[in-house]
């Protein structure tokens, strides 16, 4: 058995693929400023249209020692851009930064994360950039460029903004955007913590602060509404952002991990108002109702019972999150059920994602590990600030490790995942502190798959919020999750040994289709019906 | 004035009264003055050298007043009073040794046990420093000064088991003990591995080892290390309990439950045990029995973070159950306790 273990063809694969040379520039220094230890975000998105999954990558800046006030961060040199690569036919990338009109971020942002959403339904999806500092919004002109137009819509924030999304809350066809803030820190108020030891210190420190909800308004302008929909109601210390309808009333609903306090589940209540139910739902705390590390967060459904789950990911000795959807909008935790508290409670986890690496039909997690702290073998040397990713396989509801397909511990942060080399095998891109991105490529088995590409019509243009339904899995149409970073809009299936499907969609307009006999191993473009 | 007098002349009288009121009224400087001159017209009488003495003792100048307590002894050897100010003069100038035959003179356990503990003496400080506290239970003082003595000739102890018996189980128990307490974790392993190398029947020495293992949620191997204590000592609730916890969080529920159950039986109503056992039941899906087991966490500890504890998880076990009035009551008894103090973190960094 255990020979056979070691002969297995590993799941995932390191690859480096040509032209990716993008190296993340978090700075750290000396004064420990906290933003340093938390970047950065990346996104795999088809921003062409060739078909190409691209990759855009999120940067931060140099910090000075000690801070300059105000700080630049340095973003108009080029080693501290965020970047732009195109996929070319052959699986090579080129740096498409500049010409794409990406270039210097503008000084005063020292970048975080990235959200890609379609927000004017023009076919081409638009990139939004999360930073310590204003954040961007760039509008994907459709001819290879991007127009930064944050001011025009208004979405430049401020503070210190993490994780975002794009999703419909009010099922108007419009995307609407959310955006975490972590906290009220600034360069001023910067400290150390940790005595001796000399760390960033832990989020309790510095205040918590509001994340901000914009209304898409449908002219290229959004409506800060984060007061007037109560969301600015909760003061929380968000790091992660995801969406689903966990309730099943067709309304998109919000959870966001919050570092150090309880999470937030904010309730869609479909008047254009959330309520925050996350202790009443039970996905508040922990089992002994602790509060968490809350850092990333994936909510999808990963025991095929067609509700979406929440998979909270945090630091060491609190265990990975797993908050089970029980129905009737309750949720129980399953970290020791799934056998997700044996793998995770010696790791600090990120980027986060529920897909079906090995297709057997059966969602598999992925998290992106890396302590805060640069120095923590130092405090306590059972735990390491490099460290491998977690891969756990999926066997009917219980969770696995497996050879993640590297045996070089990093510090890694953001993770986004989805089908590089429409192979029909996901692939994930995960960034690290100070080095290149690791590719984690997926190198094919023999199950079948389908991939669906949502188009709407009444919907938001790619479907996002739509419930998928495909051989008795679900899926939430989504591009957001994980920690700082946006994945594939395609809705990835492993279908094991079947040939063909049966696709089931909820659109959030409300309109169900149904697709019978649907052959395997292809990606499949669905149009959303006119009438319901 | 704590001494009696006797004198017959009206001007020893008159500077006596005079440094007595001058002492009353905290001005030591008149008061020294006025016993002075008692002691040059009355230079046999040792009680007016103890009078300037404790004049000086109260004017903070130790020095000062060693010279007319000396002499009050050598005009009576046995004066009670003039010993113990002649022993706190010298012990507080820093000369422990010599301060302790007039502390012991004048029975004074408190004084003598500090000065013992500066002197080194540790045994006896301990005892003299324990009869002190036993009289004085709530001096702080006192406290400090046993618990520095006990703490010096534990250490002492454990010193001389080292370096005479360097490589014997129980000198490896000391090291990984106190490396445990600093929390230097790979070291304290080390030292345990060794201990039990050399003495594996030595009772808790597998428990400590299972403990270095769970704060660093290796549970596997603390599981290994508290089954090993639960085979040495049958009898011990901790490591039945211990096995249980680390079982559980492996999730091998059913093994969690019977060790829990066992630790339950061996000391009843333990709150940590029953919040355990709880946990097990519930996992298990006897949702009876983990409600009777935070019930009685509830009941047996009233105060605390554990009790928090239970309250959330009996508002989820009733939220399960569909009993929404139940599990509201239950969530608001948690969150009061919340406020009251903010839940425990996870054991973060």
């Amino acid at each position: 058995m255990v020979l056979a273990a070691a002969l297995a063809t590993p799941v995932l694969e390191v690859k480096h693929p040509a032209g990716l040379n993008f190296t993340l520039q978090n700075s750290p220094t000396s004064r420990k400023y906290l933003i340093e230890t938390m970047p950065g975000g990346v996104a795999l998105l088809d921003y062409n249209n060739d078909g190409l999954l691209d990759i855009f990558l999120v940067n931060g800046g140099r910090v000075t020692s000690s801070m300059e006030i105000p700080e630049t961060f340095d973003r108009s040199d080029p080693l501290n851009w965020n970047r732009l690569y195109r996929q070319n036919k052959d699986g090579s990338f080129t740096d498409v930064t500049k010409e794409a009109g990406l270039a210097n971020p503008g000084d005063g942002n020292y970048g975080m994360g990235v959200a890609v959403g379609d927000y004017d339904n023009d076919g081409y999806p638009d990139l939004y950039v999360t930073n310590y500092g204003k954040n961007i919004l760039y509008h994907n002109n459709g001819d290879g460029t991007f127009t930064d137009v944050t001011a025009k819509a208004g979405v430049a924030a401020g503070g210190w903004s993490a994780s975002a999304g794009f999703f419909d809350y009010d099922n108007d066809g419009k995307l609407d955007l959310f955006v975490t803030r972590y906290m009220e820190w600034d360069t001023k108020h910067s400290k150390t913590c940790g005595g001796e030891w000399h760390t960033y210190c832990p989020p309790e420190e510095f205040p918590a602060t509001t994340s901000i909800l914009f209304h898409n308004r449908g002219d290229g302008t959004f409506e800060d509404v984060s007061q007037r929909s109560g969301v600015a109601a909760k003061k929380g210390r968000g790091l992660g952002v995801a969406f689903a309808d966990y309730d099943d009333d067709g309304l998109t609903d919000i959870f966001v991990a919050n570092d150090g306090m309880q999470q937030f589940l904010f309730h869609n209540n479909g008047n254009g108002t959330f309520t925050e139910r996350s202790l009443d739902a039970g996905a508040a705390l922990s089992e002994d109702g602790r509060r968490l590390s809350g850092m990333g967060v994936v909510f999808q459904d990963y025991d095929n019972d067609g509700r979406p789950d929440i998979i909270v990911t945090e630091l060491p000795r609190e265990i990975y999150g797993v908050y089970h959807n029980e129905g009737k909008g309750l949720f129980s935790y399953q970290s020791l059920e799934t056998g997700l508290g044996m793998l995770s409670s010696g790791s600090s986890g990120w980027g986060v994602g529920l897909e079906d690496f090995d297709n057997d039909g059966w969602k598999d997690l992925f998290v992106a590990q890396g302590h805060v702290l640069d120095n923590v073998e130092q405090i306590d040397p059972s735990l390491h600030y490099r460290e491998l990713p977690l891969l756990a396989l999926n066997r009917g509801g219980r969770f696995e490790r497996t050879d993640p397909g590297t045996g070089s511990p990093v510090a890694a942060r953001g993770a986004a995942f989805g089908d590089l080399n429409n192979d029909g095998w996901q692939d994930v891109v995960m960034t690290v502190l100070g080095e290149q991105p690791q590719v984690f490529v997926n190198p094919r088995g023999k199950q079948h798959w389908l991939a669906v590409k949502l188009r709407g019509t009444r919907s938001n243009r790619d479907g996002l919020g739509a419930r998928v339904r495909v051989n008795g899995q679900t899926r939430f149409a989504t591009t957001a999750g994980s920690y700082l970073s946006a994945s594939d809009k395609r809705l990835h299936f492993g279908l094991g040994a079947a040939q063909a499907a049966r696709i089931e969609i909820a659109w959030p307009s409300g309109v169900r289709q149904t697709l019978n006999d649907v052959h395997a191993d292809q990606f499949l473009e669905v149009v959303e019906a006119e009438k319901p | 004035m704590f001494l009696a007098w006797q004198t017959s002349s009206p001007e020893v009288l008159t500077h006596l009264q005079a440094g007595a009121e001058a002492e009353k009224n905290g001005h030591f400087e008149t008061a020294i003055s006025e016993f002075r001159k008692v002691t040059e017209l009355e230079p046999a009488v040792a009680t007016g050298f103890v009078s300037l003495g404790q004049a000086y003792l109260e004017n903070h100048d130790y020095a000062g007043a060693i010279a007319p307590l000396k002499q009050a002894l050598r005009l009576s050897s046995g004066l009670r009073p003039a010993h113990q100010l002649l022993g706190y003069a010298l012990l507080a100038q820093g000369y422990a040794t010599e301060a302790i035959p007039h502390l012991e003179k004048a029975q004074d356990t408190a004084a003598l046990g500090i000065a013992q503990l500066e002197a080194g003496q540790l045994s006896d400080a301990v005892a003299n420093l324990q009869a002190a506290v036993s009289k004085h239970p709530n001096d702080p003082d006192l406290l400090y000064y046993f618990g520095r003595a006990s703490g010096l000739l534990s250490k002492q102890s454990i010193d001389t088991l080292i370096a005479a018996y360097p490589d014997s189980g129980r000198a490896h128990q000391a090291m990984a003990e106190n490396y445990y307490v600093l929390r230097q974790m790979p070291q304290a392993e080390k030292e345990f591995q060794a201990t039990i190398r050399l003495r594996p029947d030595l009772p808790n020495i597998h428990l400590e080892l299972g403990l270095v293992y769970a704060g660093a949620s290796q549970w596997p191997r603390a599981e290994e290390a508290f089954r090993a204590e639960t085979k040495l000592q049958p009898g011990s609730a901790e490591a039945a309990y211990r096995l249980g916890n680390a079982l559980l969080q492996q999730g091998k529920v059913r093994e969690a439950r019977a060790e829990l159950t066992r630790a339950d039986k061996l000391q009843p109503e333990m709150p940590e045990t029953l919040y355990s056992l709880g946990k097990a039941a519930s996992l298990e899906g006897d949702a009876l029995s983990a409600e009777h087991a935070w019930r009685k966490v509830i009941e047996v500890e009233k105060e605390s973070s554990l009790v928090a504890q239970a309250h959330f998880a009996l508002a989820g076990l009733y939220r399960k159950q569909g009993k929404s009035e139940e599990a509201e009551r239950e969530m608001a008894e948690f969150k009061k306790l919340q406020n009251a103090a903010p839940p425990p973190e996870g054991p973060q960094n």
